[in-house]
């Protein structure tokens, strides 16, 4: 029986490892009289090779599939071995890998076989399971199936932590030339019925504590970049109302990776990795740094500045704005200079309530004077070694080529507020 | 006059040190830690004899009068392993005297910046490893990690782990500073005990079996066309490695 999980463990973990959302904060469920908790700032496991982080079991409970998704490796018509978990497998894999402190908790997703609600059906049973047989009480991120019925989406977020629809394609003619099973509408309604139902249980728990919690990590989506001709700005767009319109908690990108030939889709691109990095940090931007879609891109450049992180980029179309006194700009305007953070523009307001910062001060604070310099003043002093208006201003800011390379940023950066621990220097843009 | 004190190496002894150097203001060198038995009559440093009393009043007495954040401060400072953690938290708690919670905001002073970095080297190390810790269930059905970081981090670690395994037996070996948590899960509580290496201790079958099943998964996961190996081992430093079940440490 052991070597039968051993293989299917690894078919459905294939199958399964190219959802790049990993995250496992945003919950903090308490552990009553079972096994586990969740714990609200989110915590690594371990790290791949590929540098990406592991803090949930990310498996599949199938990896049948009754769709042809062109992306997909689980597609029906890529010929490969297909295996299948029952819940009670699911559950003790979970809690295995639990008690030893390997996991957070348990990602599950799936092929859709028979029917879209027989499907949701067995993912339910999975998670409840867990939940009510195994009194466990840490993380759940459970898929939503498109085109499930309603009363099963429900049922999912009660259980789950955190619930999710891939929205995979930006656009609705993207969907329908590379996954043409699955309708926007499919997709889209899951999404905002969840999203209501969220709402409308914040409601309820305000009424009555003892209110049943809903997915109270909220839901995600993940976005498949360069495997159209979307643009960048079509993208961040699309974001930017997700986080608006439907509040989801985070958008993941992942960059197209082929693992199927498909003559609907391009080769592999030139530099997907850095692209995805880029949308990553302009991503961050939205949600942390007061920036809107159309600051960033517009229709003259509709993507990202493969050389320039997105705030340097903004900042080098803004001249006129800079540069800032540090000891009289407001927390708004030290956010969108190149170089300061979330955390270190905290710092400085904090630390010149005690007295004028001078340029000394400026590196122990955290902020990296390598990009900063150029776009601010400390007590009137300028240590730009070339002006604002000096034409070599904008080589001098280009990442240099042996940059570490493009990282998934998801993980450190979930909480970089709150988490004092979180990495310093990732996020900070 | 030579600047330079030595203690006993204990918690009460840094504190009777201090409690006897801060309201002279006395300029220090260096402190250091000098076990009882290596005590010479002709070293240069001044000894400062551990008073229990001493000790604990001042605790008190800080505990009192510095802010929450000084106090964080001071704590993840006392457990850090750092060659100058003494003098270090001397200079913050010299100056916290002069300014008070004026502290708080002085994150610049190279004094506050100097502890500020510690303090937070020992957050990020314990934040770390509380994903880094690998139980294994011994015959017998405890579950034993063993980790060796580089401060002692046990104490912001326990509550962690004892709120989320409380229904099993655990061990948590810090065997770099030869302690160790066991947490009793029918009384549920932790207790910080001094621990040595013991014999190598037994596993199930099953414990083997979950960790072939935890290895096979891992080495899955990666996405060859993304291999980056020196982002990996910025995350998962070689050193921690040998305590993790997927890069192929056992106890
Ligand atoms: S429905 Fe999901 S599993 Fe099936 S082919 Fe499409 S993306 Fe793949």
């Amino acid at each position: 029986m052991a070597t039968d999980l051993t293989e299917k463990l690894k078919i459905l973990a294939d199958g399964a490892k190219y959802d790049v959302s990993c995250s496992s904060s945003g919950s903090s469920r308490a552990n009553n009289g079972g096994i586990g908790n969740a714990a609200s700032s989110g915590i690594c496991h371990s790290w791949t090779s590929d540098g990406r982080c592991v803090s949930l079991l990310k498996i599949l409970m199938t990896n049948r599939c009754i769709y042809d998704c062109a992306y997909c490796v689980n597609r029906s018509s890529n010929d490969t071995q297909r295996v299948a978990l029952t819940p009670q497998e699911v559950a003790e894999l979970t809690i295995g890998f639990y008690r030893r402190n390997y996991i957070e908790g348990l990602f599950l997703s799936t092929g859709v076989v028979r029917s879209p609600d027989y499907t949701m059906e067995l993912l339910i049973q999975a998670v409840r399971t867990l939940r009510s047989e195994y009194r466990f009480n840490g993380y759940i991120h459970l898929k939503l199936v498109p085109g499930a019925d309603p009363l099963l989406v429900q049922q999912a977020g009660l259980w789950a932590d955190r619930v999710s629809v891939n929205l995979e394609l930006p656009t609705r003619e993207s969907l329908l030339l590379l996954a043409p099973d699955k309708s926007r509408d499919a997709v889209v309604g899951p999404m905002r019925q969840v999203s209501s139902l969220i709402v409308s249980n914040r409601a309820e728990r305000k009424q009555s504590r003892k209110a049943p919690r809903f997915a109270p990590a909220g839901q995600s989506t993940q976005l498949i970049v360069g495997a159209t001709p979307d643009t960048d700005r079509q993208i961040v767009t699309l974001s930017e109302q997700l986080y608006q319109r439907l509040e989801l908690k985070r958008v993941y990108y992942s960059a197209f990776i082929p693992t199927v030939a498909d003559s609907r889709l391009p080769a592999r691109p030139e530099t997907p990795l850095r692209r995805e990095h880029r949308l990553y940090q302009a991503d961050w931007l939205l949600r942390y740094y007061g920036f809107s879609a159309h600051e960033l891109l517009d229709e003259a450049s509709p993507n990202l500045d493969s050389e320039l992180d997105p705030k340097t980029g903004w900042a080098l179309r803004h001249l006129e704005l800079f540069p800032v006194e540090i000891n009289g700009a407001s927390y708004e305007e030290l956010l969108r200079v190149p170089g300061i953070g979330v955390r270190s523009a905290q710092r400085i307001i904090q630390t010149r309530r005690q007295g004028h910062l001078g340029i000394d001060d400026l590196t122990r604070l955290g902020i990296v004077m390598k990009r900063a310099r150029y776009f601010i003043t400390a007590r009137g002093q300028y240590v730009g070694e070339s002006g604002l208006e000096s034409s070599s201003l904008r080589s001098r800011l280009v990442d240099a080529p042996k940059q570490r390379c493009p990282v998934q940023l998801s993980l450190d950066l979930e909480q970089p507020v709150v988490d004092e621990t979180a990495s310093l220097i990732t996020g900070e843009l | 006059m030579s600047c330079c004190y030595s203690y006993d190496g204990t918690l009460a002894g840094l504190l009777t040190l201090y409690a006897r150097l801060l309201p002279e203001r006395v300029a220090v060198e260096r402190i250091s830690a000098v076990l009882l038995d290596q005590q010479s009559l002709f070293s240069s440093e001044i000894c400062i004899v551990t008073e229990l009393t001493v000790a604990e009043a001042f605790w008190q007495r800080l505990n009192s009068r510095l802010s929450d954040n000084s106090l964080k401060l001071l704590r993840r400072c006392l457990l850090a392993d750092h060659p100058e953690q003494e003098l270090l938290i001397y200079r913050y708690l010299l100056l916290e005297a002069e300014q008070g919670q004026r502290i708080d905001g002085m994150l610049a002073h190279p004094v506050v910046a100097s502890a500020w970095k510690l303090t937070q080297q020992v957050g990020r190390e314990a934040h770390r490893y509380l994903g880094f810790v690998r139980f294994q269930q011994l015959q017998g059905g405890i579950y034993y990690a063993t980790i060796t970081p580089d401060h002692r981090i046990l104490l912001l670690i326990g509550s962690h782990f004892a709120q989320r395994f409380s229904d099993q037996q655990w061990i948590i070996h810090d065997q770099r500073h030869g302690e160790g948590i066991v947490y009793d899960c029918s009384s549920k509580e932790w207790l910080l005990l001094p621990m040595n290496q013991e014999s190598q201790p037994e596993i199930t079958p099953q414990e083997e079996q979950f960790q072939q099943l935890w290895r096979n998964y891992f080495q899955t996961l990666a996405v060859p066309e993304r291999k980056n190996l020196k982002l990996q081992q910025g995350k998962v430093p070689l050193k921690v490695r040998a305590c993790l079940t997927e890069f192929g440490g056992t106890i």
